[in-house]
């Protein structure tokens, strides 16, 4: 198959996700599709695959014009696209789902079980698993689950297979069958477009290449004519928000350790450990699946750990509960405001005493008065914008709810400042309020534990960095190391300490 | 433009209010002498009790959840509790058997449903179910009914009156008023909107959401023991199969009218007061009318669906 994507374009409401895009890819080819988090290319494979169309520009397969690409049209074009998110049902048998919706009939127009069956084996068998077709999908792991959408994707001879960051849950080994099975299909003509952040990945499996950056299309070309280094450059180049390469930043640093981890692992993370000082800003960064999420719940006390300590100024943390942490004096700024961070229907400011609630209120009743001073002083602090204290929360703007999430935590006065990606969705100029109060609250003495991607932000606020990879901790750089290019090659894995 | 948007805001944000009177003035207009003191003391002596109900059904649906199972357990207590009182002659006891057993009644299904992590309309569903076989089984079909020795000071604490005033209506009042207070002046008051709002919030505020929810489903079972005694007290006579059925589709309307959001997060204490009498007028209005009582239901199904709707407007 040749496929052509010419000039895409597609806005979701005020975001351009993708301005003018061009791609393309011939017959054999295993394409690599490059970029950062929200690059678009995630985007403009939904296009490609029919999960919604382009507000401007075409598909041209083989030469044809394709008008109004639907998934169902995509499939028989014999395109087919695995998404990062496993799309299996769990209750149903492993070739159920290999012929979800496309089933085989018998003469009487019962589902032929029977066929169904022989024809998912063989497929199976053919990228050597040991999965069986009459397996339930609930029992097995999750490497063999995407080992089975793969399968899906071979038993109806797929010509172009899409597949996004297919190797987060795999290992080593299981990676090196995947690329064997997607070798042999190459060979017999299957193109492949391989989304992933893991540079040494895309150096060993493509020979093609293009690269995204902020919805634009930036560079392609052959594999062979670039390397790790320039492959990083061409991801990053400059970013919106501008670098200020006077900007001095002043460390409040001191030599009392407030927060102390040692051998920390859980769920998507292993052996974690750092020590933060008073008046430190430790940013963690890394990208997607490489466990940061999960780290920032679990210091919290939010997640499960396996193995592992937390100390608090000294103090062992001893049960791994939220209300623990809080009391130990951790503070958390959760991401996905929406999701995890505002309570829509209270208002301003039951939305701000609540933490305090749970942990320093003692009396019977609550005293207006006192929550209205409460959240007056933390409104003088920030400068948060609203029309009364009373009105509900998604009444505000995101800067100004993130800043009564701030405010929340300040209350309490921890020590310790846990913030996943906190100008996450909110505009820059509100952004900058916000590192001004973190610079702030590091002058006055606090602990702070920054997860974020964005390299502008962590240029304006970082004392030293952790770089995440695959779980571990595979960078470590003080604020005289730091540099874009360093940490993104750490964040793929393209140096590192392992 | 400014005393449009006011009045819109009263009309969305006092809806129970702007009904209540609504309903009022077509009551008096199909009966002008509805607006009578016998017939305003009369609502409340007739909705009190599924007021204590609603009052419970009011902080299980703030906190986003459902009971289903408030008439079997009204049921189960009021049959039980005229047992304890035949053999103790104690009134005060039969008292405190219906706080203690309404807590704990409330209190499995509390467990059930943060521990054994089941859906509330699951596990009440289940509850509803098992508690009137229960009560039916020890009734053995008959009914259980207060002694002679007993009966004129036990039916006295739902039948009597001070100063003319009905009991039934003070103790409504007095319920609303603390219920009232629970969910405006203590911190308990907004976990239970917090929890019903957004959940994963609430937990990374530190807020402990099982406790919250075997409390609010404790605070339910309490109000459904004390309906259950004061039910008691008014009939003198609890039949296993009938007593209390449809009390929770009667909770759920008066709490759906009040202005309580459905899926949880916001709601007010004088909205549910205000839907528990707006439910007594509709039935009066009804009976009034001469409508066939059979379609009461009917009608009370159409303003569960109606109050719901308005609900889902507003939001667009």
């Amino acid at each position: 198959m040749v496929l052509q994507l010419k000039k895409i374009s597609k806005n979701f409401d005020a975001v351009q996700a993708l301005d003018e895009v061009d791609f393309h890819i011939g017959k054999g080819e295993i394409h690599g599709l490059l970029g950062e988090n929200g690059a678009g290319k995630t985007t403009l494979m939904n296009i490609l695959a029919g999960t919604f169309p382009p507000n401007k520009g075409t598909i041209i397969i083989d030469g044809k014009v394709i008008e109004k690409m639907t998934p169902k049209k995509a499939m028989n074009l014999k395109i087919r696209f695995i998404h990062q998110e496993l799309n299996l049902c769990n209750d149903l048998k492993v070739y159920q789902n290999m012929f979800l919706g496309e089933e085989l009939y018998t003469k009487y127009h019962f589902v032929d079980e029977k066929s169904e069956i022989i024809r998912a084996q063989k497929v199976l068998d053919s990228m050597k698993s040991h999965i069986k077709a009459t397996d339930k999908v609930e029992s097995l792991a999750t490497a063999d689950k995407q080992l089975v959408e793969i399968a899906k994707s071979l038993l109806f001879n797929s010509e172009l297979i899409i597949m996004d960051e297919p190797t987060t849950a795999l290992n080593n080994t299981e990676i090196e069958e995947l690329f064997d099975i997607m070798r042999t299909l190459q060979k017999s003509g299957v193109s492949f477009i391989y989304i992933s952040h893991k540079m040494p990945e895309i150096f060993e499996i493509c020979n093609k290449y293009t690269v995204l950056r902020d919805g634009k299309f930036i560079a392609s070309g052959d594999i062979k004519d670039i390397d790790v280094h320039k492959a990083t450059n061409l991801l990053i180049g400059h970013s919106l928000l501008e670098i200020d390469e006077h900007f001095i930043k002043k460390s409040h640093q001191g030599p009392e350790v407030f927060l102390s981890v040692k051998g920390l692992s859980g769920k998507g993370f292993q052996d974690i450990s750092f020590d933060v000082h008073k008046g430190e800003v430790l940013i963690v960064t890394g990208l997607q699946g490489s466990g940061c999420a999960e780290l920032a719940m679990s210091l919290f006390g939010a997640g499960a750990i396996k193995e592992g300590t937390i100390m608090v100024k000294g103090q062992l943390m001893k049960n791994n509960n939220i209300k623990d942490a809080m009391k130990n004096g951790i503070g958390m700024i959760p991401k996905n405001r929406k999701e995890r961070g505002i309570l829509p229907d209270l208002s301003i400011k039951d939305n701000m005493s609540l933490a305090y609630y749970t942990v320093k209120h003692h009396k019977l009743f609550i005293d207006e008065k006192e929550e209205d001073e409460r959240f007056f002083r933390q409104q003088e602090k920030m400068n948060i914008k609203v029309g009364s204290q009373n009105n509900v929360i998604t009444s505000l703007s995101g800067g100004n709810q993130q800043k009564v999430i701030f405010g929340k935590w300040f209350e309490l006065d921890s020590d310790v400042m846990i913030m996943d990606n906190p100008t996450q969705g909110i505009d820059v100029g509100s952004k900058f309020s916000i590192y001004e109060i973190i610079a702030d609250l590091a002058k006055s003495g606090k602990a702070l534990i920054v997860f974020t991607n964005e390299y502008p932000e962590i240029h304006r606020i970082a004392d030293n960095i952790l770089v995440l990879y695959k779980g571990f901790i595979n960078g470590r750089l003080s604020r005289s190391e730091m540099s874009e290019i360093a940490i993104m090659e750490y964040s793929t894995g393209t140096r590192g300490e392992k | 433009m400014e005393i449009k948007k006011t009045w819109s805001n009263i009309i969305t944000n006092q809806s129970h209010w702007v009904s209540f009177v609504l309903l009022l003035v077509v009551a008096t207009i199909v009966n002008p002498s509805f607006v009578s003191w016998s017939n305003l003391s009369n609502l409340f002596t007739q909705g009190a009790i599924i007021g204590f109900c609603s009052m419970g059904m009011s902080l299980v649906i703030s906190a986003g959840m459902i009971d289903l199972s408030t008439g079997s357990v009204v049921a189960l207590i009021a049959g039980l509790c005229v047992n304890v009182l035949n053999t103790t002659h104690s009134i005060l006891l039969c008292l405190l058997f219906c706080i203690v057993g309404g807590i704990i009644v409330g209190l499995i299904n509390g467990v059930l449903v943060t521990k054994g992590k089941i859906a509330p309309f699951i596990v009440t569903l289940a509850a509803m179910s098992a508690w009137r076989s229960v009560i039916n089984q020890l009734g053995q079909g008959g009914p259980f009914s207060v002694d002679k020795t007993m009966y004129t000071s036990f039916r006295n604490i739902a039948a009597g009156k001070v100063f003319g005033i009905p009991n039934l209506m003070i103790y409504l009042i007095i319920i609303s008023l603390i219920t009232s207070v629970i969910m405006n002046k203590t911190k308990f008051g907004t976990y239970v909107y917090a929890v019903g709002s957004n959940e994963n919030a609430a937990r990374l505020s530190g807020i402990n959401v099982d406790k919250i929810k075997n409390l609010i489903f404790t605070y339910a079972g309490l109000m459904y023991g004390l309906a259950a005694f004061l039910l008691a007290s008014r009939l003198t006579s609890i039949q296993a199969a009938s007593a209390g059925t449809g009390y929770e589709m009667n909770a759920i309307a008066a709490v759906a009218i009040g202005g309580t959001a459905m899926e949880g997060g916001r709601g007010k204490i004088i909205g549910t007061f205000l839907g528990i009498l707006i439910l007594r007028i509709i039935t009066t209005v009804l009976i009034m009318a001469n409508v066939p009582p059979f379609l009461n239901g009917l009608v009370q199904g159409i303003i569960i669906i109606i109050a719901v709707l308005a609900q889902t407007k507003r939001k667009k």
